[in-house]
């Protein structure tokens, strides 16, 4: 146990370092109703800058709309994390490149691992069959999470961890997001803020979507 | 539980033993959907990865399913009004 209390005193001094909630482990933040609004609102911003830009003159279901739709509710999740993690680093870092794959080389600020899968490999001969399918496993998994294929065993699971509870929270605040606005699909035009009907069906039906259940 | 700190090699600091990566397995599988609250260490750590890998992947595909009515919606709705209603609701919560 002493092993692992320090790496994770060392990781939470890190942590602490970065950001000012100290306190709490990185996990709960995600969950909570603050972290769900300062994330709306910044997806919110961002999706109103996707509005924008794109213009009204191309169809509804652009392909690159939804896609930059996705990227821009990434990118708010990342800052949300406000640098904590690897996953949220690689996400911004990748976004200004423009590059949407995430197998690019990410220059993380940490020091440079090699990779301790290999180690546990090397030290454990008779578990070489476990390690091995556990490596195979775990690189799938660092391709999914951003950012993180070149990680250790315990780093690229408190990444994934911390990247689902940040993904559940992004879905949730998404899914909001859509309920209000099919709500009021079809706009009003003319009446800023003063939409009484919430709720009564889309009278100005343009969309035909049913309620999400 | 094996010692593998004995068998260990490479004496650094920053090893990995076994009871570490049980500890983050479990921790993982804690967070998936149907996680078993009678949590044992039968649960192999072949089997949370994977649990783990196809719920990152389930989420993705969610996201990006919202992206995609997120889209539709942001181009058929009338910015201000739906923004108003947006922050309220905002607030209200």
């Amino acid at each position: 146990m002493e092993a692992e209390s320090s790496t994770s005193n060392q990781q939470r001094k890190r942590k602490r370092s970065a950001s000012e909630s100290s306190e709490k482990p990185a996990q709960s933040t995600w969950r909570s109703d603050k972290e769900h609004r300062l994330y709306s609102s910044k997806l919110l911003e961002a999706l109103r800058r996707v509005r924008s830009g794109s213009g009204s003159s191309s169809p509804r279901t652009d392909p690159p709309r939804s896609r930059a739709v996705r990227e821009a509710a990434d990118r708010a999740l990342a800052i949300s994390a406000r640098g904590r993690t690897r996953w949220s680093r690689a996400i911004l870092s990748s976004r200004s490149i423009k590059l949407k794959s995430n197998r690019i080389r990410v220059p993380c600020p940490a020091r440079p691992k090699r990779t301790e899968l290999e180690r546990i490999q090397s030290a454990a001969d008779q578990e070489k069959k476990k390690s091995v399918v556990l490596q195979s496993k775990a690189k799938v998994l660092g391709r999914l999470v951003p950012g993180c294929k070149k990680l250790s065993f315990p780093t690229l699971l408190e990444e994934a961890s911390d990247y689902i509870k940040a993904l559940e929270m992004q879905v949730k605040a998404m899914s909001a997001l859509t309920e209000i606005l099919s709500m009021f699909g079809g706009g009003t035009e003319g009446a800023p803020g003063m939409v009484q009907d919430a709720g009564a069906g889309t009278s100005t039906g343009t969309d035909s979507m049913p309620p999400p259940a | 539980m094996s010692s593998r700190r004995s068998h260990s090699r490479h004496s650094n600091a920053s090893r990995i033993t076994e009871e570490e990566i049980n500890e983050l397995v479990s921790k993982l599988q804690m967070m998936l959907p149907d996680a078993p609250i009678r949590r044992n260490s039968r649960v192999s750590a072949r089997k949370v990865l994977q649990e783990t890998c196809s719920y990152i992947r389930s989420l993705h595909q969610e996201v990006d399913d919202l992206s995609e009515k997120l889209s539709e919606l942001l181009a058929s709705t009338d910015t201000d009004s739906a923004e108003a209603a947006i922050l309220r609701s905002l607030l209200m919560q």
